[in-house]
């Protein structure tokens, strides 16, 4: 589950989930919903995520930043994320999606990275959520 | 936040505003503007700049000032050339964003009359670059060298003129320049992206002299009214996103080291003299590069697209390119003594004495060629303003405006946009930014730039 939050110049995205796990995914679906209408693309393709980092908060920017860079890349827009593990020192995953057609595919805003500006990732009475400003 | 006024121009944070700050932060605007920027988080985020370490004068915040991420969007600091400090996010993601104004030897009424098709035609030759890519295909050894020479490189291959070259800022190449320091993915996002425009708030637009208020410089520039010129707004694409994640990643870690600590960890920086200071700072000399080479590009397909339907005596010379997201090392006086410095000049144009400066409006709203002015560098290291600067967030702007509406708007006084994307026009409606005219007089005002012309567009491409 995700909403958007208002800043001038950029997007916010809250994330909600019951785990932390849950909430990290939530949130990566919120920045594919700021890159594309998500809804028509299938979970063809497949692509390992790793996203190293010295602390939670730089892992996570990691791992949104691992969006960013094979839909640029490959075209890849990813509908489905997993988490295989995560470590003091990363997280590894995968993502499944499919590729970016522009006569058949309806693009919305590129997104030139995941920021540390007002981060926030934190437990909630029923849950985790995660709070991330995205450059647009 | 309590504001010293200092004229009707310039406003002061003191350094006394909060515990960090090294030195006074001063804020250009009217008392108007002023009012809309308060509206966010961007007059904390100027007194966050001036907490940088080894930070020289006062740190700076244009008329178009508004919240960024870290450093505000409008954002000017200098620092110590020796003991400074260096902040990618003081550059920003995009790296070299900036502006190109090309001339032309077409009168408004000769484009109008095939406006529609010139709009489509630049639609098809200028790729977005979002499902669309590059259309160059090169190899990684011609990546290299655009970051190493820029567009000499394209010069070189036939895509540009050593004119072009001798009107762009640095002739579109800044020294040192490694591409060893650009990570491989880095260059995996840039390479297919060279020569093409993005989305968000880049364009293009075919615009027309509307107004002449310096008539020796526009003569210089050989520009008279009712003359077509296209203004280009694009920068480092991928490749530049990517080594600002890159360089905020691993100075984060290693600032530490150094005994940095700033209020926001998107201002991560490290000593310019540390090898990883020394290496993004290579690295984005290497995306400047690239972006001047992308603008490049960008020109060499309106110059085909124009030729194709005026014919081949068409031409298109570079008026001035410039950037306005960098951080270059330039000599300043300070304390009345000359001192080498680090400029970073985040949504901020160098306007040095006599040096065109180009700000775009918001789409379909005028745009201003300024000629910097003695002012800019006393004050503000040689620095004006870079655009209108949002008031809207993205989603305020298309709440209940639909692109068509925008469109037709647009097409009903004789402006005709073609955009990849509906946000393309939603979220970058006029009235999501501030009043053009406002910003322009606060910086002819403040003595920062001056008015040459106004330009007025009749045709809009967005990704």
């Amino acid at each position: 589950m995700f909403e958007f939050l208002e800043h001038t110049s950029d997007v916010g995205i809250r994330a909600r989930g019951r785990t932390r796990e849950e909430a990290l995914v939530a949130a990566s679906q919120g920045l594919v919903s700021i890159l594309v209408n998500p809804s028509p693309f299938r979970p063809v393709e497949e692509r390992y995520f790793k996203a190293p980092g010295t602390d939670e908060t730089a892992q996570i920017i990691n791992w949104l930043n691992e969006v960013l860079f094979f839909f640029d890349t490959d075209g890849l827009v990813f509908v489905e994320f997993e988490i295989d593990s995560w470590t003091n020192g990363e997280i590894t995953g995968r993502a499944r999606g499919e590729r970016f057609d522009i006569d058949r595919h309806e693009f919305r805003t590129a997104v030139k990275a995941a920021t540390y500006h007002q981060f926030e990732s934190h437990p909630t009475s029923d849950g985790w959520e995660i709070r991330v400003f995205v450059d647009v | 936040m309590q504001l010293e006024k200092i004229d009707d121009y310039r406003w002061l944070i003191p350094r006394t505003y909060k515990a960090g700050m090294l030195t006074d932060a001063v804020v250009y605007a009217s008392e108007p503007l002023l009012e809309a920027i308060r509206r966010d988080q961007s007059l904390e985020q100027a007194a966050n700049v001036a907490m940088l370490p080894g930070i020289v004068g006062r740190a700076l915040a244009m008329p178009d000032i508004h919240q960024g991420y870290g450093f505000p969007i409008g954002g000017v600091a200098a620092v110590d050339g020796q003991d400074g400090v260096v902040s990618p996010g003081g550059v920003g993601f995009d790296i070299n964003c900036g502006v190109r104004l090309l001339n032309s030897n077409l009168t408004l009424k000769e484009v109008k009359v095939k406006l529609r098709d010139l709009v489509h035609q630049l639609f098809r030759d200028v790729p977005s670059g979002t499902g669309q890519s590059s259309r160059l295909n090169i190899s990684d050894n011609d990546l290299d060298q655009v970051l190493q020479k820029g567009p000499q490189w394209a010069v070189e291959h036939g895509m540009g003129s050593e004119a072009d070259l001798d009107r762009t800022e640095e002739r579109g190449c800044i020294a040192g320049a490694d591409p060893d320091a650009v990570s491989a993915r880095a260059k995996q996002r840039g390479k297919p992206q060279l020569g093409t425009l993005g989305s968000g708030n880049h364009f293009l637009e075919v615009q027309y002299v509307d107004e002449i208020f310096d008539e020796k410089t526009a003569s210089e520039h050989n520009l008279v009214k009712d003359r077509i010129v296209v203004l280009i707004h694009t920068g480092s694409r991928g490749l530049g996103h990517q080594i600002c994640t890159d360089y905020v990643g691993q100075l984060d870690v290693t600032m530490r080291r150094y005994g940095l600590d700033l209020p926001d960890r998107q201002l991560a920086c490290a000593p310019i003299h540390s090898p990883e200071g020394q290496r993004y700072l290579h690295a984005m000399a290497g995306a400047a590069n690239f972006a001047w080479t992308n603008r490049q590009l960008i020109s060499h397909s309106v110059r085909g697209a124009f030729q194709r339907l005026f014919g081949e005596a068409v031409h298109l010379p570079v008026i001035y390119d410039v950037a306005h997201n960098i951080a270059k090392i330039e000599t300043h006086l300070v304390d009345g003594k000359k001192k080498r410095v680090l400029v970073h000049r985040k949504g901020a144009t160098r306007a040095f004495p006599k040096q065109p400066v180009f700000i775009p409006g918001s789409m379909g709203t005028a745009s201003y060629f300024l000629l910097g002015q003695e002012g800019a560098l006393y004050e503000t290291f040689g620095t004006a303003c870079h655009g209108a600067g949002r008031v809207l967030s993205r989603s305020a702007a298309k709440k209940g405006v639909t692109a068509k509406e925008i469109q037709k708007e647009l097409e009903s006084r004789g402006i005709i946009v073609q955009s990849l994307t509906r946000e393309g026009l939603t979220e970058e409606k006029p009235d999501a930014y501030k009043d053009i005219e406002a910003v322009v007089d606060v910086v002819q005002g403040a003595g920062l730039a001056s008015r040459v012309a106004r330009l007025r567009p009749i045709g809009v491409i967005k990704g």
